[in-house]
């Protein structure tokens, strides 16, 4: 389905990956987690090529795209067989919630507009926006925002959605609404990787759990082993700050 | 000169009146051309492309430090020699087409300046957006960085308008006959002078005014998807009568202030 070999990418002089080999499967929910800055968000970038690899090679499904002679059509193809989810939401600012999730099927897809528009309006639905269609992204809180963003992901039907820190930039109370459209988006057996710091979140909903550190995959497994019973030291420590709160001794 | 008349500023508005097509038609028609000028020549620069972007700074410079009524003559007189050399015959073309194409020209200029920070105050994130979804990088910027940029250029393109529209009443010295070239031949055969000017002066002032309101609305519409629905919740008239004439800062009355102390 996806899998990623040996990418490595490289800030000036800073490597902030190096060399990544990944493999997700068909249907599969893997999380990726570790501290900021050890290169979680670039990875799921070079996947779409908004950073483009040093070195490396990307495959989606059927097209394998090597980083050095990357062709415009192939990173072109490469970015319409996935979708992403940004932190920052990243909806069109000038265009409704509709128009937002109907913008790639229309311009990109070339469906014609009452598909389209059909489309769009019962993906909305299932976001619980159905009555937020002619919003504008300003006048909605950063909830519906996400989720809107998620429509729209989805809208394109992509073989894969990346997921960059879908929760980060939103007020507490408002993480719980988008983690639970994410939760049945995995139940439909969509291929997602997620980024996220939302550990009892990526605990519940992955199948597999990567965590990295200073731009390597430190480890990986199921979600229950990784948690539980960390092989390596680093993952341990990483893991311990996120205890539950009763657990801290002073 | 005559001695000055009041009847002579409503004799002449009319007559000025029947030339304001021809100046309505420079700054509408040199204004579409520029404003597509003005885009063209801010790509190169904001796509930083090799040489092109030279050549985009150079234009830019020469049509902003040359003095609109040099830059007519030199369109008028030099492009025909020019054109010329390549065997294309202008002769037989009206001056206002030189007119329009000087002031393209020179409003380009000044709108790539516009368009080029506006494009790059747009989120980074919009473009990502766009290219995430599967957008080429010309539908990017067409269906989503260019509509953003330019709803928040509306008040720099406000001012080139009227900068053009003022500047129409150059186009009299190649013999267009727009406004000021009308008053021109009025002072000429009535010789009131200021009465002419002081019509003039008038009508351009209430030009520039209704384009100041248009543009109001327009940058209101083209920004509706801007802020919350109820950003400015509506004000009693005192209130905003009041706010009009000193300002939305809360004014304290001193005795006011002193009464609130009692309290």
């Amino acid at each position: 389905m996806i899998e990623l070999k040996e990418v490595r990418k490289s800030f000036g002089k800073q490597e902030v990956l190096k060399g990544i080999s990944l493999k997700v499967e068909k249907g599969e929910v893997v999380a990726v987690v570790g501290p900021s800055g050890s290169g979680k968000t670039t990875l799921l970038r070079c996947i779409n090529f908004l950073e483009k690899p040093t070195s490396g090679e990307v495959i989606v499904g059927d097209l394998a795209v090597a980083a050095g002679r990357a062709h415009r059509k192939e990173v072109l193809a490469l970015r319409r067989k996935t979708s992403m989810v940004f932190q920052q939401y990243n909806l069109f600012r000038h265009k409704t919630a509709l128009e937002n999730v109907m913008e790639g099927l229309t311009v990109v897809r070339k469906l014609p507009k009452a598909e389209a528009r059909e489309r769009s309006v019962r993906l909305l639905e299932k976001v619980g926006l159905g009555a937020k269609l002619d919003a504008y992204p300003s006048r909605l809180s950063g909830g519906q925002q996400q989720r809107i963003g998620i429509a729209r992901a989805l809208a394109m039907e992509p073989e894969a959605i990346l997921l960059d820190e879908p929760t980060s930039a939103l007020d507490p109370e408002l993480v719980g609404e988008v983690l639970a459209v994410i939760r049945n988006i995995a139940k439909e057996g969509i291929t997602m990787i997620i980024v996220t710091h939302e550990m009892s979140f990526a605990q519940e909903v992955a199948s597999r759990v990567v965590f990295m550190d200073q731009g390597t995959i430190v480890e990986e497994g199921p979600p229950g082993e990784l948690f539980a019973r960390p092989k390596e030291e680093r993952t341990r420590l990483f893991l311990s700050r996120f205890a539950p709160e009763g657990s801290y001794s002073i | 000169m005559e001695k000055p008349e009041l009847r002579y500023v409503f004799e002449f508005i009319p007559k000025l009146l029947s030339s304001l097509h021809t100046t309505l038609l420079i700054v509408a028609a040199s204004m579409a051309l520029g404003l597509a000028i003005g885009v063209l020549v801010a790509l190169p620069r904001l796509y930083r492309v090799p040489v092109l972007q030279r050549l985009s700074q150079l234009y830019v410079s020469f049509f902003r430090g040359t003095p609109i009524l040099i830059l007519l003559f030199l369109i008028y007189y030099g492009l025909p020699e020019l054109l010329k050399l390549v065997h294309i015959d202008v002769t037989r073309t009206p001056v206002l087409v030189f007119v329009i194409l000087t002031y393209a020209l020179h409003s380009a200029a000044y709108i790539s300046e516009a368009v080029r920070a506006a494009v790059e105050a747009v989120d980074r994130g919009q473009t990502e957006a766009a290219y995430a979804i599967g957008m080429t990088g010309f539908q990017a910027f067409v269906r989503v960085v260019l509509p953003q940029a330019l709803a928040v250029s509306v008040p720099v393109l406000a001012n080139q308008v009227i900068a053009n529209l003022k500047d129409t009443s150059l186009a009299f010295s190649l013999g267009v006959m727009e406004m000021t070239g009308k008053a021109q031949t009025l002072v000429a055969a009535t010789r009131h002078f200021i009465e002419a000017y002081v019509s003039l002066a008038a009508i351009y002032f209430v030009i520039s005014l209704i384009l100041q309101k248009l543009f109001q609305i327009a940058e209101r519409r083209l920004l509706k998807y801007e802020g919350p629905e109820n950003a400015e919740p509506s004000l009693p008239f005192k209130e905003r009568r009041r706010r009009r004439l000193f300002g939305s800062s809360a004014m304290r009355l001193p005795w006011k202030e002193a009464r609130a102390d009692e309290a």
